[in-house]
């Protein structure tokens, strides 16, 4: 079973500079990537970076990331004893 | 012989040592296959930089094995043709430096993704050949830009990031056309985390097998951190470092804290049991 990670983008507008879930995760289970391909002559607006859990096998669901967040934007969930 | 000296060694010792996988005419080639693959070969727009995501976890958490083989060997088939890794150690890098031109310093694109580092602090990762040219083009893929290096730096760039403990690797963009030297961690690496974690090979292992002395060891430990594998331990019965060689990648960073020099490179082939184990 693997925790639920959730993340509301409009709450999260710049990922990139702000990255604090990124660095509080103890065991490195997110990751920072962009909703658009990169275009021509331009540099992708923070709007389009996003934050996803990756590695979720690694997640303990400490929550660490939901307390850090300064825009309240993470949510982790964990069912305890549920089975897929 | 690994399957890529076969197909694409043109008679030299390893195909990363042969001219024509860095020539311009390849380029070209890459364009339409990476193209055609769609939106997933272009792994910034992938989003966490994974070749496999939650579907392969999930297959993981309830023991089915057989997803997770499929899923496996779609995701190789599509990253050897496209763009895939091969650690190399730091004498093969110094080589293929004095082969390849030009040479350009760029940011992580990996660990900007998992750790969001800003780019002043990101410059680790060697391009090289006809698409550095395009840097200006694409902003967003050259985050931070692009420092054109000559020879000399470039190898001291490597020695650099080599003693801060990264993994040299070779990486395809359009197989067989090598454009990126690599210098990698675990777990920041897409690469080594999706290989290590995941048994999906987006990295090859090296040519070499790492092998402890253990005569010469002094049991410093020093090299147990060097490691990015899982394959370097130190073994409290005998008091020195223990090399799992099924795990090793021969990339040699292990060695270079040695101050006894116990640990040796032996060529992977010299190992019948490992010699296919890539």
């Amino acid at each position: 079973m693997l925790p639920t990670i959730q993340v509301d983008d409009s709450k999260c507008s710049d990922p990139l500079r702000c990255r604090l879930c990124l660095l509080a995760c103890p065991t490195r289970v997110l990751g920072l990537g962009t909703n658009v391909a990169p275009k021509k002559y331009q540099e992708t607006p923070p709007s389009h970076f996003i934050v996803r859990g990756v590695r979720y096998q690694f997640c303990t669901a400490c929550q660490k990331c939901v307390e850090v967040c300064p825009h309240g934007a993470i949510s982790v969930s964990y069912d305890r004893g549920v089975t897929a | 012989m690994c399957d890529w000296c076969e197909q694409y060694g043109g008679g030299y010792e390893r195909w990363y040592f042969n001219p024509a996988n860095y020539a311009r005419r390849l380029y070209k080639v890459r364009r339409e296959e990476a193209e055609a693959s769609g939106p997933e070969a272009n792994p910034q727009a992938a989003g966490g930089m994974s070749v496999v995501g939650r579907e392969f976890l999930e297959a993981q958490a309830r023991g089915d094995h057989e997803t997770m083989a499929r899923m496996r060997r779609d995701a190789e088939q599509v990253s050897w043709r496209i763009h895939f890794g091969q650690v190399v150690t730091k004498e093969e890098v110094e080589r293929i430096i004095d082969l390849i031109y030009p040479i350009g310093l760029m940011t992580c694109v990996c660990r900007r993704s998992m750790r969001g580092l800003p780019d002043e602090e990101n410059f680790t990762c060697i391009g090289m050949g006809p698409g550095m040219y395009k840097w200006e083009r694409w902003p967003d893929t050259y985050r931070g830009g692009m420092n054109f290096l000559t020879p000399e730096e470039a190898k001291q760039v490597i020695d650099v990031v080599n003693r801060r403990g990264l993994v040299h690797c070779m990486y395809t963009f359009g197989t067989p056309y090598l454009a990126g030297i690599c210098n990698c961690d675990y777990p920041d690496c897409g690469g080594l985390r999706t290989a290590v974690d995941m048994g999906v090979r987006v990295v090859w292992k090296g040519h070499s097998v790492a092998q402890v002395d253990p005569d010469r060891c002094n049991g410093c430990g020093l090299c147990v951190r060097r490691c990015q594998f899982k394959a370097l331990s130190f073994s409290s019965s005998t008091l020195k470092a223990h090399i799992d060689a099924f795990k090793c990648y021969g990339c040699g960073l292990c060695r270079n804290p040695c101050k006894p020099d116990a640990i040796e490179m032996v060529d992977r082939a010299s190992l019948p049991a490992v010699a296919g184990v890539w």
